[in-house]
C-alpha cells in the first residue's frame, strides 16, 4: 500500500515537472538590479526579561541590544559569570532551530542525537550502543579539526578500554584504571596525560542524628582518619590529600587553616570528651558508582570502616544503596550514619563547591551554621579573589570546626593515547576538544570513554559522558581554555561586566554558520537562554525537561 | 533352593553381606565402593577440618589491614618462600586483597561462613518443607490442595530470581540472603517428602499402626516420616551445593554477605574488575566455591546411588 502511494507521488512529481517546463513564459525574467545603498535588513532584538528579581535567579533580562550585542542585566553580582557561561549546557542554538522544534517531537527525537551548534564538528551517525559519529564541519569559523573525521566509543570497564587502545583499535581513552597506570607508562607505543584533580571526596555526618550532634564527636572523626593512607593506597597517581574541601587549583579555594592532622590518641580522647569512650555503633553508606573521585569505592568504604574502627571503636555497618536513592536520601539529610560522596567541578569556581554544599538551604549535613554560610553567600558578590580571601578565609575555618563533613581526597585521573598523537587532552573539567588533536596524522580520530552519552541536547543533560560528546558540536558564548579551567571567548568576541558586575555586554563573533545554515546573531543567543530559562515559554520542551543546570545555576523564571 | 543359592540370595548387587546389618550400615557401605563419593567426602573433610580449626591455621586475622605493618601492597601477587620469592618479603600465599588484607586469611575463615550457609539454609528449608509435604501427603484433599498450589507458585519463579526477589524486599545482609534462599528451597523438599508419605502411607505397617488405634501425629511422625526420610538425605546433600553457589551468587551481587565479611562471592564480586591484573583475587575464590559445590554434589551423587533400593536388586 504504502509503495502504491509512494508510486504516485513520485509519477505526479515528474509530471507536475514537465508541466512547469511546457509552461515557461518566454518573457524574460526581470533582472535584480543591485541597488547603490544596499537594503538594510532591520534587526528586531528579542528581549527575555524577569517580571522582577524576586524569584530568586539571576538573570533580570537577556536583551539582544543589536544584532552582534547581547547585555545581560543580573539580579545580583555574578563574579562566577564568565566560567558559568563557558559550561557546555549554555552552548547556543539557532532560533530557527528552537522555534520550529518546540512542540515537536523533533526536538526529543532527532535534537536529541543530531544536535545543531557551530562547533568544529557534526554528528554523522550516533549507532546506539554502539559509537557516535562526527564529520568536520565545512563551514568552521575557526581552525579546521585535524581529523577530518572522530569516533567516540565506550566501555565501562577500564580493563577493557586499555584492552583496545593497545590492540590499536583506538586512539584515546579516558579513566585510565588505577591499576593500569604502569602498564601504559611502561609501553613506548603509549602515553598518559594526567588530568589535574578538580574534585572532592568526602565522608559527610548529618549533624541532626546523634550522635552526630556534638561537634567534637565529628572533630574527633576528623582527626581519626588517615586521610593520606587512603590516598596512598587507593588513589592514582596524581591524586592529593584534601586539605579543605575546594582544590586548591581554584582561587580562594584554600584559604584558611588547612585539615586537622591524623592524630588517633588525641581523636579518642577528644570522643572519649564527647561521652563516647568506647565509640558507638553506627552506619556507613554509599553508592558502589566508580567516579574521578572515588576510583575504587567498596575498598576505600572498607578500609574508611577498619579506620573507624581501630582508631576510634566505631562500629560502622557499611551499607550500600542504589544510586538514586543514596543521592536523594544523602541530599535531603535522611541519613543517620557516615555517608561516601563527593563533586566534581562544573564549572572553576570556588562557588561551585561551597554554595551547592554548604548554603543556607542545604539539607544534607543538616543544619548549616550561619559562620558558615552567610560567609560563602558574602563570598559569592565579589568578584577579586584577593578581596574575597578574608571572607573565604573565614568560611574554610569555619567548616574546619564545625566539621560538617570531612574531606578526604581530591582524585586525580588520566587519559592514555598512543604515543604518535599530538596534543593529547585530558581537561580538568573532562571537556577534552578533539578538534585540536591529530592522531598521529590519521583521518579518524578514535576516542573511547567509560558510557555512552544519554542524550546530546546538553541544555537539559548533566552527565558527563554526554556533556564530552556535546562539546565537540556546540559552543557557548565563552569556552575553557584546552587542558586548563581559564576561559576564553568563542562565539562572543568579548564580554565585559559594569564595576559591580551585575551587567555584562557580549560582543558576538560574526560570520558564524550553525550546522544547518543559518547564521548566528545576538537574538540565538536571547532564544536559547528562553528555552533554557523561561518555564512558561512554549519552547521550554526538552528531553527530561528537568533543565537542571540553567536551574542550578542561573534559576528557572516563572517556574 | 540349594546352599549355594540361598549364600547368593544374602549378597546384594555389590556383593554385600545382607545378613544382619542395618540400612545405614549397608549404605555406608556402598558408598565407600564409590571413587567419585570418596572424592567428595575427603574434599568435604578437608574443608570441615578447615572451618573447626581455621582461627589457628589462618596466618592472619582475616579483618587484619596490613597498611603500615607489612612492607605489601594493595592486590601484591602471591608470595610463596619456597617457589623462590625472596625470604625477606612476607609470605602471603595468596597474595593481597583489595584492602591490604592476606587472602588466604580469608579465603579459611570463608570455609567456615560457606558450610555454615549451606547447612543452615538446607535445614531451615528441610524442616519447614518436610512439615508442609508431609501434612499435604497425609492429609491430602484441600490442604494437599493449597500446600501444594503455594509451592508451584515458589516453583515457577527462577530460584535466584526469587532469592533476589526476596533480599530486595528484605534488604541486603547476610542473614536475609540465607532466609531468601531457605525459602526458595522449600518446595522441592516439600514435594519430595509428600510423595514418600504418600506411599509409605499406604503400607501395611501403617496400616496396622492406624488399626492399633495409632493417633495421625504418631502415624505421621513416628511411622511415615522416618521411613520416607531417604529422598530428603539425597536431596538435602545436593541441596547444599545449591545452596553455597545461591549465596555466593548473592553476594557477587551485593546483596549478600556485605564487606568486610570474608564470604567467597563477595570476594570474588568486589575484585572482578582485577581479572587481568590480578587474578589471583578472582582464582582463588572462585575455586573454593567450585571445590566445595564440588564435593557435596559428588557426595549427593553417591548417596543416591548408594541408597537407591533397586539397586540391592540389579548389578548396574
Amino acid at each position: 500500500m504504502k509503495h502504491k502511494i509512494l508510486n504516485y507521488l513520485v509519477v505526479c512529481f515528474l509530471l507536475g515537472g514537465l508541466l512547469l517546463t511546457a509552461c515557461k513564459p518566454t518573457t524574460p525574467e526581470p533582472e535584480v538590479i543591485p541597488t547603490d545603498v544596499p537594503m538594510a535588513e532591520e534587526f528586531v532584538g528579542y528581549t527575555l526579561a524577569a517580571a522582577n528579581c524576586d524569584y530568586g535567579g539571576f538573570f533580570e533580562s537577556i536583551v539582544a541590544t543589536d544584532k552582534y550585542t547581547v547585555t545581560f542585566n543580573l539580579c545580583k553580582s555574578d563574579p562566577a559569570f564568565l566560567s558559568k557561561m563557558a559550561f557546555v549546557p549554555f552552548a547556543i542554538y539557532p532560533e530557527e532551530w528552537i522555534v520550529s522544534t518546540a512542540g515537536e517531537e523533533t526536538r526529543t527525537s532527532e535534537g536529541l542525537e543530531h544536535p545543531i551548534g557551530t562547533g568544529p564538528y557534526m554528528v554523522s551517525e550516533w549507532a546506539r550502543g554502539e559509537s557516535v559519529t562526527f564529520v568536520a564541519n565545512p563551514n568552521y569559523w575557526g581552525e579546521a579539526p585535524k581529523a577530518e573525521t572522530l569516533v567516540l566509543r565506550w566501555s565501562t570497564e577500564s580493563a577493557a578500554r586499555l584492552l583496545e587502545l593497545q590492540s590499536g583499535t583506538i586512539d584515546g581513552y579516558d579513566n585510565v584504571g588505577p591499576d593500569d597506570f604502569a602498564v601504559i607508562t611502561a609501553d613506548n607505543n603509549l602515553q598518559i596525560t594526567y588530568r589535574p584533580a578538580l574534585n572532592i571526596f568526602y565522608v559527610g555526618m548529618t549533624n541532626t542524628y546523634a550522635p552526630f550532634d556534638n561537634v567534637k564527636v565529628r572533630q574527633a572523626i576528623a582527626m581519626g582518619i588517615d586521610r593520606q593512607r587512603i590516598v596512598d593506597t587507593f588513589y592514582p597517581e596524581g591524586s592529593e590529600v584534601a586539605s579543605h574541601f575546594t582544590p586548591c587549583a581554584i582561587p580562594n579555594a584554600c584559604d584558611g587553616e588547612a585539615w586537622y592532622e591524623f592524630d588517633p590518641v588525641a581523636a579518642k580522647a577528644l570522643l572519649a570528651e564527647a561521652g563516647y569512650p568506647d565509640g558507638f555503633e553506627t552506619s556507613l553508606y554509599y553508592r558502589d558508582v566508580v567516579r574521578g573521585y572515588l576510583p575504587q569505592v567498596s575498598n576505600v568504604a572498607q578500609d574508611i570502616q577498619a579506620q573507624l574502627l581501630a582508631n576510634l571503636n566505631i562500629k560502622a555497618e557499611i551499607v550500600v544503596m542504589e544510586s538514586g536513592a543514596f543521592i536523594e536520601a544523602s541530599a535531603s539529610g535522611q541519613l543517620n550514619g557516615f555517608h561516601l560522596l563527593g563533586w566534581g567541578a562544573d564549572y572553576p569556581h570556588v562557588t561551585n563547591f561551597l554554595d551547592y554544599h554548604f548554603g543556607k538551604d542545604t539539607q544534607q549535613f543538616g543544619v548549616i551554621d550561619p559562620s558558615i554560610h552567610e560567609n560563602i553567600t558574602a563570598g559569592a558578590q565579589i568578584a577579586d579573589p584577593a578581596v574575597a580571601a578574608p571572607i573565604y578565609t573565614a568560611a574554610n575555618n569555619a567548616i574546619r570546626e564545625l566539621v560538617p563533613m570531612i574531606p578526604i581526597a581530591h582524585g586525580g585521573s588520566a587519559v592514555a593515547y598512543k604515543a604518535d598523537v599530538v596534543n593529547p587532552q585530558a581537561s580538568p573539567l573532562t571537556s577534552e576538544l578533539f578538534a585540536h588533536t591529530d592522531p598521529g596524522g590519521r583521518d579518524v580520530f578514535v576516542f573511547m570513554q567509560g558510557a555512552e552519552p544519554i542524550s546530546m541536547f546538553c541544555a537539559d543533560e548533566t552527565d558527563g559522558e554526554s556533556l564530552r560528546a556535546c562539546e565537540q558540536v556546540m559552543q557557548g558564548l565563552y569556552g575553557y581554555e584546552i587542558n586548563g579551567t581559564a576561559v576564553e571567548p568563542v562565539l562572543a568576541t568579548s564580554c565585559v561586566p559594569n564595576d559591580d558586575l551585575t551587567q555584562y555586554v557580549c560582543t558576538l563573533r560574526q560570520g558564524v554558520v550553525f550546522h544547518d545554515g543559518s547564521t548566528f546573531d545576538a537574538n540565538d543567543v536571547v532564544m536559547t537562554f528562553t528555552m533554557g530559562l523561561d518555564a512558561s515559554s512554549p519552547y521550554h520542551v526538552a528531553n527530561t525537561n528537568l533543565w537542571e543546570y540553567y536551574d542550578y545555576l542561573w534559576g528557572l523564571m516563572n517556574k | 533352593m540349594t546352599k549355594k543359592e540361598s549364600k547368593a540370595a544374602k549378597l546384594d548387587a555389590e556383593g554385600i553381606s545382607l545378613k544382619s546389618v542395618s540400612l545405614w550400615q549397608i549404605t555406608w557401605r556402598r558408598l565407600f565402593r564409590r571413587k567419585s563419593a570418596i572424592i567428595g567426602m575427603v574434599i568435604l573433610g578437608i574443608l570441615v577440618l578447615i572451618a573447626l580449626t581455621a582461627q589457628w591455621i589462618a596466618p592472619y586475622d582475616p579483618f587484619q589491614v596490613l597498611i603500615g605493618i607489612e612492607p605489601v601492597k594493595q592486590r601484591q601477587a602471591p608470595c610463596i618462600h619456597l617457589l623462590g620469592c625472596p625470604e625477606d618479603q612476607p609470605e602471603h600465599i595468596m597474595g593481597i586483597d583489595g584492602n591490604v588484607r592476606d587472602q588466604f586469611s580469608r579465603l579459611l575463615y570463608g570455609t567456615r561462613l560457606s558450610l555454615v550457609i549451606g547447612l543452615s539454609t538446607v535445614s531451615f528449608a528441610i524442616v519447614i518443607g518436610t512439615v508442609l509435604g508431609a501434612l499435604s501427603g497425609y492429609f491430602g484433599g484441600w490442604v494437599d490442595t493449597v500446600i501444594m498450589r503455594v509451592m508451584d507458585v515458589l516453583l515457577a519463579f527462577p530460584s535466584l530470581l526469587l532469592a533476589i526477589a526476596i533480599v530486595t524486599v528484605l534488604g541486603p545482609g547476610l542473614v536475609n540472603a540465607l532466609l531468601a534462599i531457605g525459602i526458595v528451597s522449600i518446595p522441592s523438599y516439600a514435594r519430595v517428602v509428600r510423595s514418600s508419605v504418600i506411599t509409605v502411607r499406604e503400607m501395611d505397617f501403617v496400616s496396622a499402626t492406624r488399626a492399633m488405634g495409632g493417633n495421625s501425629y504418631e502415624i505421621l511422625f513416628k511411622r511415615i516420616l522416618p521411613n520416607a526420610l531417604t529422598p530428603l538425605i539425597v536431596q538435602g546433600t545436593l541441596g547444599i551445593a545449591t545452596a553455597i553457589l545461591d549465596a555466593a551468587a548473592l553476594s557477587f551481587l551485593g546483596l549478600g554477605a556485605q564487606p568486610p565479611t570474608p564470604e567467597w562471592g563477595s570476594m570474588l564480586g568486589s575484585e572482578r574488575n582485577q581479572v587481568f591484573t590480578a587474578p589471583h583475587l578472582v582464582f582463588y575464590p572462585g575455586l573454593a566455591i567450585m571445590l566445595t559445590v564440588l564435593s557435596f554434589n559428588l557426595l549427593g551423587d553417591g548417596l543416591r546411588d548408594a541408597l537407591d533400593p533397586r539397586l540391592a536388586h540389579t548389578s548396574g
